[in-house]
């Protein structure tokens, strides 16, 4: 399927797609924002049917209409400082007035269709272009604020104590999902984007690990779920935002039954070492006729369907700092949950 | 040194919250500030962070470097994703404290530095109080503004953390301004009481304190030991 020019192009915004859309949902999500993503998609939809009708090109106008109502939430925000989904709706009625009013009225000549549903076909080297030069200019504008954008997310009291600049950051990022949501509409199209930007998220947070970890994981399950979803799409001969929206359910499902069960690849050894620390520290230690240590960690460490012992041996700090490796078959077979 | 001076704030055109407040603090005391719910103790620690104008009179403040910890446990969300590193990294970064080191050396202050790598919802409400403790002491500060730190903590490590503060304040000279509801802790650690009662604050010293406390509560003047 890559002999064609449509293709290597698609997967190519693919690619970029699949880092930018969960780096700006990680901070949307934890920011309990999530649906600002489907509002400025709307948004963008207004755009795409203005750029058609006075024929500049939709991803351009599209990212300036969003822009523009990315800094009105934000404005608006402090108007309405108990009901911040409510200016959502507000935009959301808005963008979505203008773009039925501009189809409906019959000034755009144009399929609108590809924008709706996102499309293989239709995207160009033009579009791939546009789509580079918005990605890099985000990516090093967040690489930028990464810092101050966590610390404001997590403690934003704290943030603006220490000098943090809130507003300008809160205009900034603004403008950066707006990019986001402009650079993912070929593809994705404005009908699902908001399920790219958040999807991914949701399933790394199940994994329970740090900021940096979750977003990497986001980014590893947004490029399993745009891939998997353009390939599918390509192979069936449908929309593939549809497509997408589905993978990105379907590996969260995944993830989510695969987390309370035992599974061959335990994913509770992610967390592993970490709860093993803070095991040591706590009362879970405790010391066996020999005096020798030993850690509560059966619930934590679940063997795999096939495995009858844990033969895996691992290794943690103990409080001095000192090394230890325990064979988890001494301390933990007598406490392995029954099956 | 802090010196506030004919203080007044309110809230937009609302009643005043804070009223004429005079107050000295020196460097190197430790004070706590008293008063029930809806006195103004709040809008006071938010005026000394700069994150409040006076409506009138003015307040000086010569730290340079001003630390606060807040009040946490009921607005943290322990299911955000970041570990105790990545905590004290934003804090590093956003403040542009040099130094490899800083984060290690601020946890092991606080005897934390196992904890580097957990999650901050792993952790009980006394080791999130000290690794909130060890973040704000991240810039090397002179004034340390804490909000209720015993709030949500168990005793055992209220004391821990109560014995921190003031190691903090004798041994490296760091000022303390600590919100209380806590009477005992109060007492037994500062220098200086501060009460604020409808917006009014008066200074009082710990021993004079339990007496007026006693009086205005049970009617009772009684000597109490703490």
């Amino acid at each position: 399927m890559f002999q064609y020019n449509f293709m290597q192009n698609a997967f190519m915004i693919a690619i970029l797609i699949s880092i930018l859309c969960p780096l700006i949902g990680m901070f949307l999500v934890l920011k309990r924002y999530s649906m600002m993503g489907d509002t400025l998609s709307h948004a963008s939809f207004a755009g795409v049917a203005a750029g058609l009708m006075v024929h500049i090109h939709p991803i351009l106008s599209a990212f300036c209409l969003t822009s523009i109502f990315g800094v009105l939430i934000e404005i608006l925000r402090r108007h309405f400082k108990n009901y911040a989904e409510l200016i959502l709706v507000v935009i959301l009625s808005l963008s979505v007035g203008i773009a039925i009013t501009l189809i409906s009225s019959g000034l755009v000549h144009a399929n609108i269709d590809s924008f709706l549903f996102g499309s293989i076909l239709t995207v160009t080297r033009e579009d791939f272009y546009i789509v580079l030069l918005l990605s890099i200019l985000s990516l090093i504008i967040i690489s930028r604020l990464y810092h101050s954008l966590m610390f404001m997310i997590f403690d934003e009291e704290g943030a603006k104590i220490s000098g943090i600049n809130i507003k300008f950051i809160n205009y900034t990022f603004a403008v950066l999902v707006a990019a986001t949501i402009s650079v993912s509409i070929r593809i994705v199209g404005i009908l699902v984007i908001s399920s790219l930007i958040a999807l991914p998220i949701a399933t790394a947070l199940q994994l329970r690990k740090g900021f940096k970890t979750t977003l990497l994981f986001g980014i590893l399950f947004s490029f399993i779920d745009i891939i998997s979803g353009i390939t599918i799409s390509y192979w069936i001969d449908a929309a593939p935002g549809g497509v997408i929206a589905i993978m990105s359910v379907f590996v969260l499902a995944f993830v989510l039954f695969f987390q309370n069960h035992h599974f061959p690849f335990n994913i509770h050894l992610l967390n592993f070492k970490n709860m093993a620390k803070i095991n040591n520290m706590t009362a879970n230690e405790k010391r066996d006729s020999d005096g020798r240590r030993k850690f509560r960690i059966q619930s934590i460490f679940k063997p795999a369907w096939h495995q009858k012992y844990q033969t895996t041996k691992f290794t943690f700090e103990t409080s001095q700092s000192e090394q230890r490796t325990i064979n988890s078959g001494y301390s933990i077979s007598k406490s392995a949950p029954r099956r | 040194m802090i010196h506030i001076k004919n203080m007044y704030f309110s809230y937009g055109q609302s009643s005043y919250i804070l009223k004429n407040l005079n107050f000295s603090i020196q460097d190197g005391s430790y004070i706590s500030i008293l008063g029930e719910n809806g006195s103004g103790k709040s809008t006071f620690i938010k005026l000394l962070l700069n994150l409040l104008i006076p409506t009138s009179g003015h307040i000086e403040n010569t730290f340079t470097r001003t630390a606060y910890v807040p009040q946490r446990f009921e607005s943290l969300n322990t299911q955000f994703p970041i570990t105790i590193e990545e905590i004290l990294t934003c804090y590093q970064k956003a403040r542009h404290i040099p130094g490899k080191k800083i984060i290690d050396d601020s946890l092991s202050l606080v005897k934390m530095q196992d904890y580097k790598k957990a999650l901050v919802g792993t952790l009980s409400g006394g080791q999130c109080q000290k690794i909130f403790i060890a973040r704000a002491l991240m810039g090397n500060p002179d004034l340390l503004i804490l909000d209720e730190p015993s709030n949500g903590v168990d005793i055992k490590s209220q004391n821990e953390i109560y014995q921190l503060i003031k190691n903090l304040n004798q041994e490296k000279k760091i000022t303390v301004i600590c919100v209380e509801h806590n009477l005992k802790a109060a007492i037994k650690n500062s220098t200086l009481l501060y009460h604020i009662a409808q917006g009014v604050g008066h200074i009082c010293n710990p021993q004079n304190y339990i007496r007026e406390y006693l009086i205005e509560n049970t009617g009772v003047e009684n000597y109490v030991s703490i």
